[in-house]
């Protein structure tokens, strides 16, 4: 058997104007209404196919550009500065990303229990996150993590030498990933919402049965969960590897000190409107969409052993 | 009787009036041609609201004067202002006259998107710049645009820190680098370290090429290659680890990646009694360092193999190749370079006027810390100066890597040999590309 289609089902019953049938007016506001995501779809198509086209050039911005082929790709494995860029941008997506996703369920699982003002706590853990990628707060934090800020001021009550966390090279990088941490506000509401899921029958019988704490966040909390760990793994790796602003703010734009904060992002901008290299910065741009792809992929394959489904 | 200055002036007017004429009736003429027959330029700098509201007072003389051209202008940071620029000439829809960064200027230049001024002789006047100035245009011997404002790099010392401490502050026309060190070590003892001796940027370009001019080297060889030994850069990095050493230099980790404006500076912070800035930045320093502060110049002028300090700018007006007015974009940079009232109007936010008659004529109207600077610069043009050619395509990958090098040679992790190597290594690269 077929299906009516849907229109004739809407409206059966109802005599059938003519004029109606052929062009019902919601329909066309219909398609008013989603007229702007069209546009918006032209403006990442255009570039985006454009972009492929440039990765294979030697386009500089001001001239026609050339085919060069694979060149730009191969550029890439040679170019020291390329190499730290995928470091500095691994490590920054490694460390942080794990720590701010437990720091989410950990803060989650506390306002979970049942506690007065909920939503005001909600609105107070998130912030951080709205504000994370903001001009204001990276400067705020080069503020409290300078050689004269608030928490080498700290660290001096323990008799601790002042830190340079934003000038010495070999702690940049952290200050930056604590203030990704910190940062951990939509996972956290995420996860919420995922707790608040969960039956509370569950907890009950373990209960009775004599199951700790430990073990009925171990048995319960996390495969019930899982889904939503996977839903936020991804979303904050694939975030995390195109970090930019906080890059750019923090070193002044150089991915200073030494490099230490040079992300991939931030390398790709240099090469192509500091250095006109806009071929070279588009193989960039692809292969961090492959460096993703995989990434992501990755997880997908390994999302069959500990991601638990209800059905 | 009939000056040189004044043919050219009346043949630019005379191409100008025909070149207006051709507009109005339809020839020649761009899509930023109103129906009045009014023609649009647009105009771009980077710089503050400071800078904006100076330069539009230049630019409402220049409307009044020529009823039939309105100038559209933009401005911004000069971090944005680079992309902007760039992104501009990428779209095909570059602005009629910019300012053009002296470090990106060979990148345009060599790829023929600038107006060679030298095809369109006779409207744009050089008489009155001199030859310092006049090579700072010039790219072979094409010449790709006129310096905004002239400037040179000067040595600060703030004379309240050196009198409260009883330093004396070494006379600044015959010091030599052992004197800086010396000086920065006794300011440094004397304060306690609360007060750090000098600060100088290894990683600044501008100060390394003093060096290593001073040193009797080139930064860029006339064939465009990387012109520094390693011998000299090692030297460059080893001499203020020495001072470090000695205490006279902040001990690692102290400079912060903070703006570069004068109170962001920590010199305004009072943590160091010295540094080098650009000279039309004094009247600026002054205002946030208490205003005692001594312009001296660079250490090793007079002993050195040969002059260092240059006359620079940091950047020139330039046009655009596809602009669709050059006349009139010329002659709104003649009215910009030669105009007197105009450059009252402008004051010396992007340093002294190229053109000196222009340069003494303002002087009276100027700040007594803006005459200090125009008088350095004004000196500085009578002597004999060895002249940088504009930095090739890819200099901007040496900057990148001098940036990358100074704080590992800070912070231990690189020799001051090492870092030479790292930087001569990646300076061929970029240049090579």
């Amino acid at each position: 058997m077929t299906l009516a289609p849907v229109e004739d089902l809407a409206v059966s019953g109802a005599p059938v104007s003519p004029r109606k049938a052929a062009k019902p007016p919601q329909d066309r506001s219909g398609y008013l209404f989603i007229l702007p995501w069209f546009l918006g779809m032209a403006f990442t198509i255009i570039p985006f196919f454009a972009s492929l086209y440039l990765a294979f050039t030697d386009y500089n911005l001001l001239n026609v550009p050339n085919w060069i082929g694979l060149e730009n790709f191969a550029e890439m494995f040679s170019d020291d500065t390329w190499w730290q860029s995928v470091k500095v941008t691994f490590v920054y997506t490694f460390v942080s990303v794990p720590l701010s996703l437990a720091a989410a369920l950990g803060v989650a699982m506390l306002l979970n229990r049942g506690v007065r003002g909920l939503p005001v706590y909600r609105a107070i853990f998130y912030l951080p996150s709205l504000l994370g990628g903001s001009v204001a707060l990276v400067l705020l934090w080069r503020y409290i993590f300078g050689l004269n800020g608030i928490v080498n001021a700290f660290l001096g009550f323990f008799g601790v030498e002042k830190i340079g966390w934003t000038s010495d090279p070999d702690y940049a990088l952290t200050t930056l990933i604590i203030l990704h941490i910190w940062t951990f506000g939509s996972p956290m509401v995420i996860f919420l919402a995922g707790l608040k899921q969960i039956p509370a029958m569950y907890y009950e019988a373990a209960a009775i049965d004599g199951a700790t704490k430990w073990q009925q966040f171990r048995k319960i909390t996390l495969p019930l969960l899982s889904p939503i760990i996977f839903f936020n793994l991804i979303q904050s790796l694939i975030s995390s590897f195109q970090t930019f602003t906080q890059g750019f703010i923090f070193s002044g734009g150089k991915g200073g000190p030494a490099n230490s904060t040079m992300f991939y992002n931030l390398y790709l901008y240099k090469q192509g409107f500091e250095q006109f290299h806009m071929g070279y910065a588009s193989a960039m741009a692809w292969m961090l969409l492959i460096i993703i792809a995989a990434f992501t992929g990755l997880n997908f394959l390994m999302a069959k052993r500990w991601v638990h489904y209800d059905n | 009787m009939i000056s040189r200055r004044d043919m050219l002036r009346t043949a630019g007017l005379t191409g100008l009036g025909l070149a207006v004429a051709a507009c109005g009736r339809g020839f020649g003429g761009g899509g930023s041609e109103a129906a009045s027959g009014k023609i649009e330029l647009n105009m771009v700098w980077w710089g503050d609201a400071f800078r904006a509201q100076k330069t539009q007072a230049a630019l409402d003389l220049f409307m009044k004067a020529n009823p039939g051209i309105t100038i559209k202008t933009e401005y911004q940071d000069s971090g944005p202002y680079k992309d902007k620029l760039a992104t501009r000439f990428a779209a095909g829809n570059p602005p009629d006259l910019m300012m053009m960064r002296m470090d990106s200027l060979r990148e345009y230049a060599d790829r023929k998107s600038l107006l060679n001024l030298n095809d369109h002789p006779g409207i744009v006047d050089t008489a009155n710049l001199s030859q310092a100035a006049v090579n700072l245009t010039k790219v072979g011997d094409a010449v790709y645009g006129i310096p905004s404002g002239l400037n040179a790099i000067g040595f600060i010392v703030n004379k309240t820190i050196t009198d409260q401490y009883g330093v004396t502050i070494p006379d600044g026309a015959t010091w030599t680098w052992q004197d800086l060190a010396k000086f920065a070590k006794e300011v440094t003892d004397k304060s306690g370290k609360k007060v750090y001796g000098t600060l100088v940027d290894p990683a600044t370009l501008a100060n390394l090429v003093v060096y290593v001019s001073q040193q009797g080297e080139d930064l860029f060889t006339a064939d465009g290659k990387f012109g520094v030994s390693e011998a000299t850069l090692t030297a460059w990095f080893q001499m203020f680890e020495d001072m470090r050493k000695e205490g006279g230099f902040p001990p690692a980790g102290f400079v912060e990646t903070t703006g570069s404006s004068p109170d962001q500076s920590y010199i305004a912070k009072g943590s160091v009694a010295s540094q080098i800035i650009p000279s039309n930045g004094l009247l600026g320093y002054n205002k946030v360092a208490g205003g005692n502060l001594v312009l001296l110049g660079i250490p090793g002028e007079a002993t050195a193999k040969r002059r260092g300090t240059n006359i620079g700018t940091p950047a020139l007006w330039s046009i655009a190749a596809s602009s669709k007015h050059p006349k009139e974009a010329l002659r709104l940079l003649n009215f910009l370079i030669n105009d007197v009232e105009a450059n009252k109007a402008m004051g010396t936010t992007r340093g002294v006027p190229a053109s000196t008659v222009v340069a003494d004529a303002i002087k009276p109207t100027m700040e007594k810390d803006d005459q200090v600077a125009t008088d350095y610069l004004i000196g500085l043009q009578k002597q004999t100066l060895v002249a940088v050619p504009p930095y090739p395509k890819g200099a901007s990958g040496i900057q990148d890597e001098l940036t990358a090098v100074a704080p590992e040679v800070e912070h231990g992790r690189l020799t001051p040999a090492e870092a030479a190597k790292k930087v001569i290594e990646a300076a061929t690269k970029a240049l090579s590309q």
